[in-house]
């Protein structure tokens, strides 16, 4: 066996070992316990799968149809980063977990942030493809676009 | 971009073939891969740690100082956490069309490739629950039936053991398309083609996302960037520390607020009692600590207080035991729990009756609670009723 294949096999072995480990913990737990995680465990996939990844393409094909020249790559890294830090602050936004007894916990207006938060990225975003396309100009390359 | 319909119309299910996008490709997915194990990485050590300072019957335990080793833990673990869900969701989408694959006709490579699948979907599957789950917790959040912290525990090791099983899998090609330009398109479908944004930006761009996602929500956990943290999930409370749970949840108002208070100290059959007047009788010292919570937030105050040495000593207790701490609470997970010996002895280990120089408000834990240096939140005892010394 060649050294890379060693590794590689080691490698699975000791993945093999360790997902076992979590697995019998799992177990250890109960059936209730596992069966509650197990849904979680599917809902976070198909949550993806069929709907974060389907309604992604959707978007971009939608701002790429309304926007066509005026989507720049700036604009792109900016959509990346509105989308995907919005998805994280989800449990905050909702404040689900607030509490009428606990002023300290979940105490922002997130929504506002949020608009804040979009706002300064967007504004980021344009000026800084506005920047990059008269660098551009400036040296008189040609447009990569397809 | 995706071609959608095909001939024939009606709804198809897609081929890898159909996803044209150069940027959903190997060069992509292995570079922000890495970027993602590393953060895994740091959350599944951090994890780890905090696991231990947590349990009852911890396999190792935190030293007493510096006193910001477990307040850096937690906020490392929860930061890293968040800072892989950009990566993760990135990394997702570059490897989406892959889903689509027909499987092989050979029953030896169907074999092979079930067992991939199988370790893929192990990953994902772990990989977006430890994530959600987590960053539900910190914003506590709690929309299932499981027991999170132990269930968090045991994925975590299906989540790191499917990584690497992953990882092996898929070494050659990962050694290859690191080692070539991130633009060669040797492992490309064949129907990729170039897009607007270029891959360097991409992969930029999910590290920046990231980024952007730490920035705004580590207010909790550190000061300065408490005013740009426009998703920090604490700030404020009682003497400018949040808190976790209010004393009327924990319906301990009665109580804390009695006049017949007293907390009861005790080793072997030497017991003793104190009102709060003659705790604050007893020669009190301070100490910037902060209070970190498992749930990544923390803050530092100024906790004034008995040692919890001298207060051993008003019952004769000898170094070395450890000690128990019983909360007024009725009930609750946290009701008891057992100061190992080290954390008990240690100077800056005290019973604090003040905060920030106010009296400790009620859901800080009036009359008294436990403060002391590198313990999770949730073992800083609040509401003291009884303080025993463990001689078995």
């Amino acid at each position: 066996m060649t050294t890379v294949r060693v590794i590689r096999t080691v490698l699975v072995l000791a993945g093999l070992g360790l997902a076992s480990i979590g697995a019998l913990r799992l177990f250890d737990l109960g059936w209730a316990n596992f069966v509650a995680a197990a849904v979680w465990l599917g809902a976070g996939v198909v949550l993806h799968d069929a709907v974060i990844a389907p309604l992604t393409i959707l978007i971009a094909l939608g701002l790429a149809r309304v926007l066509g020249a005026r989507l720049s790559g700036a604009l792109m890294v900016g959509l990346i980063v509105i989308g995907t830090v919005s998805i994280a602050a989800i449990p905050v936004l909702g404040r689900f977990g607030a509490r009428l007894d606990n002023p300290s916990l979940l105490p922002r207006n997130y929504v506002a942030g949020w608009l804040v938060f979009v706002a300064v990225v967007l504004v980021v975003a344009i000026v800084a493809g506005r920047w990059a396309q008269r660098e551009k100009g400036h040296s008189g390359g040609a447009d990569p676009r397809r | 971009m995706v071609r959608r319909t095909r001939e024939g119309g009606g709804l198809v299910i897609p081929t890898p073939g159909d996803f044209t996008s150069r940027l959903r490709s190997p060069a992509v997915a292995a570079r922000v891969g890495v970027l993602l194990a590393i953060s895994f990485c740091l959350c599944l050590v951090t994890g780890l740690i905090s696991h231990e300072a947590q349990s009852a019957d911890p396999v190792f335990v935190l030293p007493t100082s510096p006193v910001w080793l477990y307040r850096l833990n937690q906020g490392l673990h929860v930061t890293s956490g968040i800072a892989a869900v950009p990566l993760l969701l990135v990394k997702l989408w570059s490897v989406f069309p892959k889903l689509f694959a027909r499987p092989p006709k050979k029953v030896k490579e169907l074999i092979v490739e079930a067992l991939e699948r199988g370790s893929i979907a192990a990953l994902v599957s772990t990989s977006i629950f430890m994530l959600a789950s987590g960053l539900a917790n910190a914003a506590q959040w709690y929309p299932w039936d499981f027991r999170f912290r132990a269930t968090h525990y045991a994925i975590a090791w299906i989540a790191v053991g499917s990584m690497i099983i992953h990882i092996a899998i898929k070494l050659p090609i990962i050694a290859d398309v690191l080692r070539a330009d991130i633009d060669s398109d040797t492992h490309d479908r064949e129907t990729s083609k170039p897009s607007l944004l270029t891959r360097r930006n991409l992969v930029g761009g999910a590290a920046l996302a990231s980024a952007v996602a730490v920035v705004a929500s580590a207010g909790s956990s550190v000061p300065w960037l408490r005013k740009v943290s426009v998703f920090g999930v604490r700030d404020g409370g009682p003497a400018g520390i949040p808190i976790n749970k209010s004393a009327r949840a924990a319906n301990v108002v009665a109580s804390a607020l009695s006049d017949d208070y007293r907390l009861q100290v005790q080793y072997l059959d030497q017991s003793v009692e104190f009102s709060r007047k003659q705790l604050l009788d007893l020669p009190q010292h301070n100490y910037e600590l902060p209070v970190a919570c498992v749930e990544g937030w923390s803050a530092s105050g100024l906790w004034t207080g008995i040692r919890m040495s001298d207060l051993l000593d008003e019952v004769g207790a000898p170094r070395g035991h450890d000690v128990r701490i019983e909360s007024l609470q009725a009930s609750g997970h946290y009701r008891v729990t057992t100061l190992p010996a080290h954390f008990a002895e240690d100077d800056q280990a005290l019973l604090a009756l003040s905060l920030n120089g106010e009296p400790l408000s009620l859901d800080h834990g009036y009359p008294c609670r436990l403060m002391v240096p590198n313990r999770p939140g949730v073992l800083q005892t609040k509401w003291v009723g009884r303080i025993e010394v463990v001689t078995t």
